[in-house]
């Protein structure tokens, strides 16, 4: 479970202070009734020699305080057999009429011998503290004691946490404004805290890491396609000029030209890649209107050959003029990928459907295949069906131009046995 | 007919000589940038194949040069960079064509002869061969004296075949040059095959000495 550093650290402020307030209840309550006992005690005890005393030189009481008075002692005739001059001393419960119950009283037994050498037994008693209704007192005074501190102490954390935690706030939201691939899309947070100062610097030094890998990876993709051209080049046009050799048979024309198609795939995927790039480098800058309809209806002839010679029909519906702001370039390549795809997972004989509207661009084909998982269908080298003619890459470019604006979005979906991608304007 | 090619990969500068040795143009070549600076300025090139990335300087700033001179030299780029940007400013600053690496050296040859014939401004820009004629800027076929009409897929795949007549054509190359980068969108190249048929056809209900031979599975030669 989650919690705010806030309730964690009240959870555990609270717990803490509990378990101490406890503890010190529990001793502060022993040391005071040792002590209120302690001093009864000796009240008792100064009683006892006192009354001793007095007996000493009164023998009267000896015989007259059999039961108690308002002295609160009386003198019993003692037994010889178990006497004991030591100090007893027991709480019981006596009552009291004023209270009209039974209250605590600290009684002092002891034994004595009178001056004519009887022993006799005396009992002092004398009204002590009420041990429960104390313990109930403590017991309250401490659980509001305990109720202040909390609250204050939950206050004040809210308020100071609050204020000291805000940077890590401002930093969390400037992080979430974050963009891949531009650095100062994070801003970092002016903080007079040390540990936010140091989350804010190695977030920075991350990003910069970040970037400059990423950055470097660009570059190797795009120096490795380069690179790549120029041995393309000399194999493809060595191939070439074997091909004009009068002498080589037909088979072994065929071979060479079979090797040549299959050069030409890794100069179209190289293509692909360095396009990539490019999208993702913002390298198509240039931006201006394009009117989507005109653009699908110029592809559509450009593709009109093979696509006729496939049997496929195309029914173009427009509801609409869909127009929106981006590179011309991108555009076509966006509609021409599409339209690829369309085309090359078409049934045959077999059709293509585009419908324009004013908010999106709709091209469906028939397929036997079943649905394609919009999960990874844009993803770079994610084949859908075992396909030696595709490279992979032709819905990543798409995603890709589609990523580097805003106001577009591409759907795909799966209805009545028809792929349907839709390019949307939002 | 003299080319001057200017490239600093050796391997891609034999390829393209020795094929354009076949094709009886003489070839000069040049892999430094100063070295290719003192040949444009002194000779004049009937076409000038340039590279744009040369030890000891861009490509682009030889056309700059050119340009500079006032020396009017027919000027093909070849570019292993294949961005729109170096298109657009080599078109700008004074090139004729721009061709991206890597090519096919038949598209190449056609690139170059298109060239030339723009340059030409006196003599005849009549390709020909057995009885028929073919006239680039008007874009008219002639069997004897008798006009083929043709449509625009017919009339290109016909000029690259007879750019290059009992010379082996690719089908991936016809459609490259003819149908342009939207080929690939096709899965397949069968389709050229129609396009053949009715150029055949044509060629034939006019008596034609000429006809177009499959190369099965690999292309088409123009006999």
């Amino acid at each position: 479970m989650n919690v705010s550093v806030k309730n964690y650290t009240n959870r555990y402020i609270i717990i803490t202070i509990l378990v101490i307030m406890a503890i010190w209840a529990l001793l502060f309550y022993a040391v005071l009734m040792d002590e209120v006992y302690d001093n009864v005690d000796d009240g008792l005890k100064n009683q006892k020699i006192e009354i001793i005393r007095e007996a000493y030189a009164n023998l009267d009481i000896l015989n007259n305080t059999r039961e108690f008075g308002i002295n609160q002692y009386r003198i019993l005739p003692g037994d010889a057999a178990d006497f004991t001059d030591r100090n007893r001393f027991t709480n019981e419960l006596i009552y009291m009429p004023y209270d009209e119950e039974d209250e605590p009283y600290r009684v002092l037994r002891t034994g004595f011998y009178s001056k004519e050498g009887d022993p006799y037994l005396l009992e002092i008693r004398t009204s002590t503290v009420e041990e429960d209704d104390f313990l109930i007192n403590l017991a309250i005074s401490l659980t509001i004691l305990y109720l202040v501190i909390v609250l204050s102490i939950l206050v004040v954390n809210h308020l100071i946490l609050t204020k000291a935690w805000r940077p890590f706030t401002r930093t969390l939201s400037n992080l979430s404004n974050y963009r891949f691939g531009d650095m100062s899309s994070f801003q970092p947070v002016e903080t007079e805290i040390k540990e936010f100062n140091e989350l804010n610097r190695q977030i920075s030094l991350m990003i910069q890491r970040n970037e400059s890998v990423f950055s470097e990876q660009k570059r190797f993709l795009e120096n490795a396609s380069h690179e790549l051209q120029t041995p393309l080049a000399i194999t493809i046009n060595k191939l070439d000029l074997l091909l004009q050799d009068d002498e080589l048979s037909e088979p072994q024309l065929v071979k060479i030209a079979e090797a040549k198609q299959s050069l030409h795939r890794m100069v179209s995927l190289n293509k692909s890649l360095l396009m990539l790039s490019r999208i993702d480098n913002h390298q198509y800058k240039e931006i201006e209107e394009v009117n989507f309809n005109e653009l699908t209806k110029r592809l559509l002839q450009e593709v009109e050959d093979f696509v006729n010679f496939r049997e496929i029909k195309f029914n173009l519906t427009e509801d609409a003029v869909f127009k929106t702001f981006c590179n011309p370039d991108l555009a076509a390549i966006l509609i021409s990928n599409l339209l690829r795809n369309a085309i090359k997972y078409n049934t045959n004989p077999g059709e293509i459907g585009i419908q324009v509207s004013s908010n999106t661009l709709e091209i469906s084909n028939p397929s036997n295949s079943g649905a394609l998982n919009p999960q990874y269908i844009f993803e770079r080298f994610h084949k859908g069906y075992q396909d030696s003619q595709s490279n992979g890459l032709g819905l990543s470019i798409v995603k890709s131009i589609v990523e580097t604006y805003s106001n577009l979005d591409i759907i795909y979906r799966f209805e009545n046995n028809f792929h349907i991608f839709s390019l949307v304007r939002v | 007919m003299k080319i001057l090619i200017i490239e600093d990969e050796v391997e891609l500068l034999h390829s393209v000589q020795e094929f354009l040795e076949q094709e009886s143009y003489l070839i000069e070549s040049a892999t430094h940038y100063n070295a290719a600076v003192e040949k444009v300025l002194a000779y004049q090139y009937d076409c000038v194949l340039l590279d744009i990335m040369l030890p000891g300087g861009n490509g682009l700033d030889i056309l700059r040069v050119l340009k500079k001179e006032k020396k009017d030299q027919p000027v093909l780029i070849l570019s292993a960079k294949d961005s729109v940007e170096d298109k657009v400013l080599g078109l700008e600053i004074g090139a004729d064509d721009y061709l991206a690496k890597p090519f096919h050296l038949s598209e190449l040859l056609a690139r170059i002869k298109s060239i030339i014939r723009r340059h030409m401004h006196h003599g005849d820009p009549i390709i020909s061969y057995k009885d028929v004629k073919l006239n680039p800027d008007l874009r008219q076929v002639l069997v004897g004296d008798k006009e083929v009409t043709l449509n625009r897929k017919e009339y290109d795949i016909l000029y690259y075949l007879i750019l290059r007549p009992n010379k082996l054509m690719e089908k991936t190359t016809i459609a490259e040059t003819v149908w342009g980068d939207n080929v690939d969108q096709a899965d397949n190249l069968d389709f050229i095959y129609s396009q053949i048929k009715n150029l055949k056809r044509k060629l034939k209900e006019v008596n034609a000495q000429v006809d177009i031979q499959a190369v099965y599975g690999v292309g088409y030669k123009l006999i």
